[in-house]
């Protein structure tokens, strides 16, 4: 009987989800040309010559050399101009050539971006899955023993520096009791596919990287369950007879995580930018830390690609959570 | 309530406490036994097989020796392509590689035959032209940052612009495709190691294709082969290169200097210190050089032997003579700031006593290095010294304990790039010891991009800079001290000539050994040329010589046949194996 009913109401939403998307999607547009004009000025204007600092060890270049290797880059003409040019490669998906690398900006990231990927998910999945299930936990518990430790670890899992913590755990794990490798991606000799070897080297980066959020999806979510326990409609449900599961995961759960949601906006990109320094301290080869090379070197086409990456990213993220609001809570509408 | 916040406060106190205990912890001894000394190995027989992993700060750029600009690249080439002459791993001087050399004995032509044995590993003999492949890839190339290589050579900077189709000075034998002559348009004495001494040799059935007479910059500046060579004259061979992770090499089974007994070299990535010392530690590591300040750590691991050996540099203080702090265009106010820096105490501080005091250019390891250092001041620390050279200079003690002079204070900033833990200590180290005498010295860490900048164009504001050189097997110093190396912002013209410092004396011992009236190259008359320039550098002190590291390389001692030396670490790679 209500099937009926629903159905058109179904397609307008779905319909009014599509045209959220693309006006988000056009919204784009405009911000990521902000972000390009942004960062192209920046890096030219901070101090320091590309060309001289990659020239700085070869000491027998000639002056002349130093101005047709900056002319080869396109560096002699006017700062506008280098960026319209840029410009109309870029929207070919050409970034240009890295001046370390003597390779394609784009080709170069693309070897990066999944390892980071990776990395990210995985921390991501771990934040859900521990930190959501401990929220609930510790509010059920309430007043508990696993309450107490789970308000403990939401204070000390934000407070404990990561790249620290990572050290540590090398310490412990890798050094001390070598039942983890200290670093890397893949043991050397390994295939790129052996699936045991890559789990045991993500453990120790992808926990580190997944604390802070474990720590903070706990806490959000303990607050939260607790907030809805108390409220009228939970009494209702229970006043109506339902299981103690039903009223739980249905109804209070499904209100508590609206607040996660909101949290995993801006999450993908921070864990992109937490992936900086975990992927230092685990030399894990990511964008992080490849675009951070990028920028000690002035590497021109690899910053501007790096940041157009992480804007992208950004916005992506934030279009996620909108549609990921649209979907935990039908009450807020998209548009 | 109550009794759960003080549950919380224990639990955070057991955690902080688990933490710090694992902090404290020092490596205990590993479960592996220890392995015999790397001097036994000499009697035992080699076994093959295994994996060499060595442990590199920053991943390789390329593998094309004509864009090589960076260590780890450099690495990579040299599993890759020999060289026709190398340098001495002991003593930096020339010897036969690829090939065997003489000189004409008007010092303007040197004639190369590479070893017959010598193949490439598609088993194509390595000829002539392969050279010549390679010196037109330096002149094709709008990359390279090596073209001044090349230019005294006959013809070169003709085909580098486009007027001729081949280097005319390279004439290869019609009868021997293996010997060959350069000839160059000058007698230049570093030019033996200058155009043997490299990578350039590559494989003709290669990259030929990319230097013919219609070849774009871009064909061989963006060759597919230089990402992936497919041919090797080194002892190993390309495998597979995992972006910033590790580069895989291969034994190159038909090496004309014998085989590997490795099956692999890898190149590891590390992204630090720490990274680095826990491969070490773990074994995840074959090799690596490590900071001065992990020895302590690393000396307490027994599955692992520690060489030591001066580097082949220096670290260094620049005075700006022209600076407008005017002070450092006096000679006696710098021989003042060399007695009164305590350079051990400096050493101590920075390297953890892992290094020695330097008071001239060229260091200990190479043939230049003056043999009678009686004719070198040590400037040994002395304050009083310093004091009264400062007073005769003219710099009187204020009211405040602050050195003036006609008014003026003395101050100094002592610039470096920030980030660089060694160079920052020497900063804040000789500021605290320069206070002492009555200096106003400040220590000023700056981005190193910014400084290369104003270093090399000449930016006058700079008072005192702290870098390192790191010198080669050739030493002519002309690029770092010779007057036509200053660099002027009025005609632009950039150089590595920082101090401003000029002798006539000095440039004419400089060219004597450069450029010889008498084309004598030999290692005796040029280094007289170089007794007399570093005397007047030791005596004028643009720069503080400051100190020369250690270098510390850390192996596991499972590796048999490692033997670093100041001038080269894989000059006998193909001889090193692992003892399981």
């Amino acid at each position: 009987m209500r099937a009926p009913a629903r159905a058109p109401s179904r397609t307008v939403e779905a319909s009014r989800l599509r045209t959220f998307i693309l006006k988000r999607l056009i919204y784009a547009i405009p911000t990521l040309i902000g972000v390009s004009i942004i960062t192209f000025v920046i890096v030219r204007l901070a101090p320091g010559d590309p060309i001289r600092l990659y020239t700085f060890g070869a000491r027998d270049i000639t002056s002349e050399d130093i101005d047709a290797l900056r002319h080869v880059y396109g560096l002699d003409k006017p700062i506008p101009l280098q960026y319209v040019d840029w410009l109309v490669k870029a929207i070919h998906l050409d970034f240009g050539q890295s001046f370390i690398y003597h390779q394609d900006a784009a080709q170069l990231f693309v070897q990066y971006i999944p390892n980071t990927l990776v990395l990210a998910l995985v921390a991501l999945a771990l934040q859900l899955l521990i930190g959501v299930p401990l929220g609930v936990l510790a509010a059920l518990r309430r007043g508990t023993w696993l309450d107490g430790v789970v308000r403990v670890f939401g204070v000390v899992g934000h407070a404990v520096p990561g790249f620290w913590l990572g050290l540590v755990l090398i310490l412990v794990f890798a050094v001390q009791l070598r039942w983890l490798p200290s670093q890397g991606m893949l043991t050397v000799g390994h295939d790129v596919w052996d699936f045991p070897d890559r789990l045991r080297h993500l453990i120790l980066p992808a926990f580190v990287l997944s604390l802070t959020g474990i720590a903070n999806y706990s806490r959000i979510l303990r607050t939260e369950t607790l907030d809805v326990l108390s409220q009228d409609f939970v009494r209702t449900a229970h006043a109506k007879g339902l299981r103690e599961r039903t009223v739980i995961f249905v109804h209070a759960l499904r209100n508590a995580l609206i607040p996660v949601v909101t949290a995993l906006g801006g999450i993908l990109a921070a864990l992109i930018g937490g992936a900086l320094v975990i992927e230092t301290v685990f030399s894990w080869p990511g964008l992080g830390r490849f675009t951070f090379q990028a920028a000690i070197a002035k590497d021109y086409p690899i910053i501007q690609a790096g940041t157009m990456i992480s804007a992208l990213l950004l916005i992506v993220s934030y279009l996620l959570r909108d549609i990921a609001y649209a979907i935990v809570d039908p009450r807020i509408k998209t548009g | 309530m109550r009794v759960h916040q003080r549950t919380g406060r224990a639990l955070v106190a057991v955690l902080a406490a688990l933490m710090l205990v694992a902090t404290a912890c020092t490596p205990s001894s590993p479960a592996t036994s220890p392995a015999p000394s790397a001097a036994a190995s000499a009697a035992e027989k080699p076994q093959e097989g295994g994996r060499i992993i060595s442990g590199s700060l920053s991943d390789i750029a390329t593998m094309q020796p004509v864009l090589v600009n960076d260590t780890a690249s450099g690495e990579a080439t040299a599993m890759l392509y020999d060289v026709l002459i190398t340098a001495d791993a002991k003593t930096g001087e020339p010897k036969p590689g690829l090939a065997t050399f003489s000189a004409s004995a008007d010092g303007l032509s040197y004639t190369f035959e590479i070893n017959a044995k010598a193949n490439w590993s598609d088993g194509k003999p390595i000829i002539g032209q392969d050279y010549l492949t390679g010196v037109m890839a330096v002149g094709k190339s709008a990359k390279t940052v090596r073209k001044s290589t090349f230019q005294d050579v006959q013809g070169f900077n003709d085909f580098k612009d486009g007027k001729a189709t081949t280097v005319s000075g390279i004439q290869i034998d019609a009868a021997n495709p293996k010997k060959f002559t350069v000839k160059m348009a000058s007698v230049t004495c570093p030019a033996l190691l200058s155009i043997a001494n490299n990578r350039y040799t590559l494989p003709t059935q290669v990259f030929g294709k990319y230097v013919t007479a219609t070849s774009k910059p871009e064909d061989i500046d963006n060759a597919p082969e230089n990402t992936n060579p497919t041919v090797s004259s080194g002892p190993y061979k390309f495998k597979e290169w995992r972006k910033g992770d590790q580069v895989i090499f291969s034994k190159n089974e038909t090496y004309w200097q014998g085989a590997p007994h490795t099956d692999e070299y890898v190149i590891k990535v590390v992204a630090n210190q720490a990274a680095l010392t826990a491969g070490l530690k773990t074994g995840e590591l074959t090799y690596s050089t490590i900071a001065a300040r992990d020895l302590a750590d690393m000396q307490t691991v027994d599955t692992v032997a520690i060489t030591k050996y001066p580097s082949l540099g220096y670290s260094w203080i620049g005075w700006n003579t022209q600076s407008t702090a005017i002070a450092l265009a006096d000679k006696r106010v710098r021989q003042a700031l060399a007695y009164g820096l305590d350079m051990d105490a400096v050493i101590k501080s920075v390297v953890f006593g892992e290094a020695i005091a330097h008071v001239a250019h060229h260091v200990p390891v190479q043939w230049a290095y003056p043999a009678d250092t009686s004719a070198l001041n040590p400037y040994k620390y002395d304050k009083a010294k310093a004091q009264q050279l400062l007073t005769d200079a003219g710099w009187v003690k204020g009211a405040d304990g602050i050195l003036a002079k006609d008014g003026k204070k003395f101050s100094l900033t002592l610039s470096t790039n920030s980030g660089n833990t060694t160079n920052e200590t020497i900063a804040q180290v000789a500021a605290d010891q320069y206070k002492q005498l009555g200096i106003d010295a400040q220590a000023k860490p700056e981005a190193f991009q910014g400084l290369v900048t104003k270093l090399t164009t000449g930016d006058k504001t700079l008072e005192a800079t702290i870098i390192a050189w790191s010198l080669g097997s050739e030493p002519d110093p002309y690029t770092i001290w010779h007057s036509s190396q200053i660099p002027d912002p009025a005609t632009q013209k950039t150089g590595f000539g920082f101090t401003y410092f000029k002798d006539p004396a000095m440039d004419k011992a400089i060219e004597e050994a450069r450029n010889p009236s008498n084309g004598d190259c030999s290692v005796a008359a040029r280094k007289k040329q170089y007794d007399t320039f570093n005397k007047i550098l030791n005596e004028n002190q643009p720069y503080n010589f400051g100190f020369v590291p250690n270098t510390i390389a850390v192996a596991q001692k499972s590796l048999q046949g490692f033997a670093p030396a100041p001038f080269s670490t894989l000059y006998n790679v193909q001889e090193w194996w692992i003892k399981k």
